[in-house]
């Protein structure tokens, strides 16, 4: 599956041979390069937020550039609520998540893929049901089930009496860890690889473990690195689920804890912009090395070519 | 397979490869199903079934029949909800489609730089939307805000954005098509690059011009694209929350709470489970409906392509 975005040559954007078509051809970068950066803004106005000295946040009209670059702003900002623990719990919540969804999500799209096992086709219609399922409806029940969870946070063997899941590793971590998408994609892909070398494998007696895990795993690296990716991505800015388990700083995550930072505090916009940018900057870091894999994932999503 | 078969022993042996396949499949798929079952399954069904109590963390959870339901249609903020998600879905889907449409016709050509161009409209979209709602607030600021600074350097009034029940919901409109113009706008230049070129060629010896070439080919041959685009875009701003949660709080005045917002609301601010349950269930209704259209249209699609 080729989704590389390689520019098609078409005939109608021939290199211009006149001085009018070099002109036209300026004037479209020139617009074209506007609109990107218009794009940018803001971005550029959070990280210019973030270093601007106190007074100069409050001017009207706003000065883009700081006069002076004052990086304290993000020691600062750290100190002034917990975004130490904040981005600790984020960092695990992201990476469990990636490894959860990808190693079970290969596992079981190479199973829908390659073994076509009793029940695979309801089965994986309960996984394409899941899909559809909006997160909202079923909030309420997880979070019912979290807090009565038997045998955690106090809780008797009936679930009463304590806090369950709630505010714990297990609540934060669990409902949400493999992701059916992840499955359905790895599904797609395993799909697109060839027989041989599975049967081949077969014929000499190899375990289907040892096939899924030794021959065609290592034949899935685009599809691992486009969904871990995808993975870290919605575990890193994963929001509502969060905000209705955690109710402690200790299991706050990154953006739950800039929520709250911004309705605790008299809003401190340098802060709160230093701690914003440090929010984003990993997830803008891994697109900008793994672009491909993003135009790859979001491209297999829907449009098969 | 049919060589191995025909003779006793090796038959033998593919029975048994075809047990070990079975036994393989379902276990690969367990963690992954019984996950599900737990968390998503389950869950849905518990969710119906509150939705016919009057529940409540706090007490109650006795079964009121459909009461929920009636009461819904005399909530005036219920349909209050209903009609802001309605404004913004109107709002936010067709126009990030159509300047993503837009942006993909002028960046499907050979361009210098085309990478970059394409991250700087796909940017928005790694990242958190609440970390970037966080950001958009500071731009709307009243008093500071660089939005309003722009404004009135083009001559024009400055607006109170997030805190006049006018401009709240415009406000939430733009920061989401900004951030969601990125995706759209790749799988549109993805769709184009599946346009086989013979078409493009026999258009032009045929002597069509660039506008006969968009309006008869081009735009004719995004069309499973564009509906595809429709109804993500459709489900996903019917279940907008975060920036709803971050910028407003549903408010000034209820003008932006939407439905995703209400369900939230009512269950863990006001603690009405039942309620809410009920409100989720209508939501998931209308995302099914939605989805099933679209499973229709992309089969018949199927033979078309």
């Amino acid at each position: 599956m080729d989704v590389s975005l390689a520019p098609r040559p078409v005939s109608r954007v021939a290199a211009p041979r006149t001085a009018l078509g070099t002109l036209r051809q300026i004037l479209f970068y020139l617009l074209l390069t506007a609109f990107a950066l218009a794009w940018m803004v803001p971005f550029i106005w959070m990280v210019s937020t973030a270093l601007k000295p106190e007074p100069e946040i409050y001017l009207f009209p706003p000065k883009l550039i700081p006069s002076t670059l004052v990086w304290a702003n993000f020691v600062k900002a750290m100190k002034a609520a917990a975004f130490p623990i904040y981005f600790r719990n984020s960092l695990v919540q992201a990476v469990v998540h990636t490894v959860a969804s990808v190693f079970f999500g290969a596992m079981a799209g190479y199973a829908f893929a390659r073994l076509k096992f009793r029940g695979h086709k309801p089965m994986f219609l309960l996984l394409l049901a899941k899909m559809m399922v909006p997160s909202q409806v079923t909030l309420i029940p997880l979070f019912l089930l979290c807090k009565n969870m038997p045998l955690f946070g106090g809780n008797d063997m009936l679930g009463h009496g304590g806090t369950g899941w709630l505010n714990s590793w297990w609540g934060l971590l669990v409902p949400g860890a493999i992701s059916a998408y992840s499955i359905f994609m790895f599904r797609q892909f395993f799909q697109s690889l060839p027989r041989e070398l599975e049967e081949a494998a077969r014929i000499d007696g190899a375990s289907e473990w040892r096939i899924f895990w030794g021959i065609m795993l290592p034949q899935a690296t685009p599809a691992v690195a486009t969904l871990s990716i995808f993975a870290f991505q919605s575990g890193w800015n994963s929001f509502l689920w969060p905000l209705v388990i955690t109710t402690k700083d200790q299991m706050r995550t990154i953006q739950i804890g800039l929520t709250v930072f911004r309705q605790d505090f008299n809003v401190q916009w340098a802060y709160l912009m230093a701690a914003t940018t440090l929010a984003t900057i990993p997830m803008i870091l891994i697109f900008l090395f793994g672009q491909r894999y993003f135009v790859k994932g979001i491209t297999m999503t829907g449009m098969k070519g | 397979m049919a060589v191995a078969t025909a003779k006793g022993k090796p038959r033998y042996r593919y029975q048994g490869m075809e047990r070990t396949k079975q036994r393989a499949g379902l276990l690969f798929v367990a963690p992954a199903l019984l996950h599900f079952l737990i968390f998503t399954s389950i869950p849905v069904f518990v969710a119906v079934g509150i939705s016919f109590t009057n529940y409540s963390p706090l007490g109650g959870g006795k079964f009121i029949g459909i009461q929920n339901y009636i009461k819904m249609i005399s909530d005036e903020l219920f349909w209050t909800a209903l009609k802001n998600t309605l404004v913004y879905s109107f709002w936010t889907v067709p126009v990030t489609m159509a300047l993503a449409l837009f942006l993909a016709l002028i960046l499907n050509r050979k361009l210098r730089a085309l990478a970059w161009y394409r991250a700087a409209f796909y940017m928005p979209q790694v990242t958190a939307t609440v970390a970037i709602a966080v950001v958009w607030m500071w731009m709307f600021n009243n008093q500071f805000g660089v939005i309003n600074w722009v404004l009135e350097g083009m001559g024009l009034k400055a607006v109170e954005w997030l805190t006049s029940p006018t401009w709240a919901m415009p406000a939430i409109v733009i920061m989401s098509v900004w951030r969601g113009l990125g995706g759209t706008m790749v799988i549109f230049l993805a769709a184009q690059q599946g346009i086989p070129d013979y078409l493009y060629e026999a258009a032009r010896i045929d002597g069509a011009n660039d506008r006969q070439i968009f309006w008869r080919i081009t735009l004719p041959l995004l069309a499973p694209a564009t509906f595809f685009l429709l109804v993500t875009g459709l489900i996903g701003s019917f279940q907008v929350f975060d920036s709803i949660y971050v910028m407003t709080g549903g408010g000034p005045s209820h003008a932006t709470t939407t439905i995703a917002h209400q369900i939230y609301e009512q269950a863990f601010q006001f603690t009405k489970m039942g309620y809410a349950s009920a409100e989720a269930v209508v939501l998931t209704i209308v995302v099914f409906i939605i989805t099933v259209i679209n499973m229709k249209y992309v089969k018949s699609d199927a033979d078309y392509v």
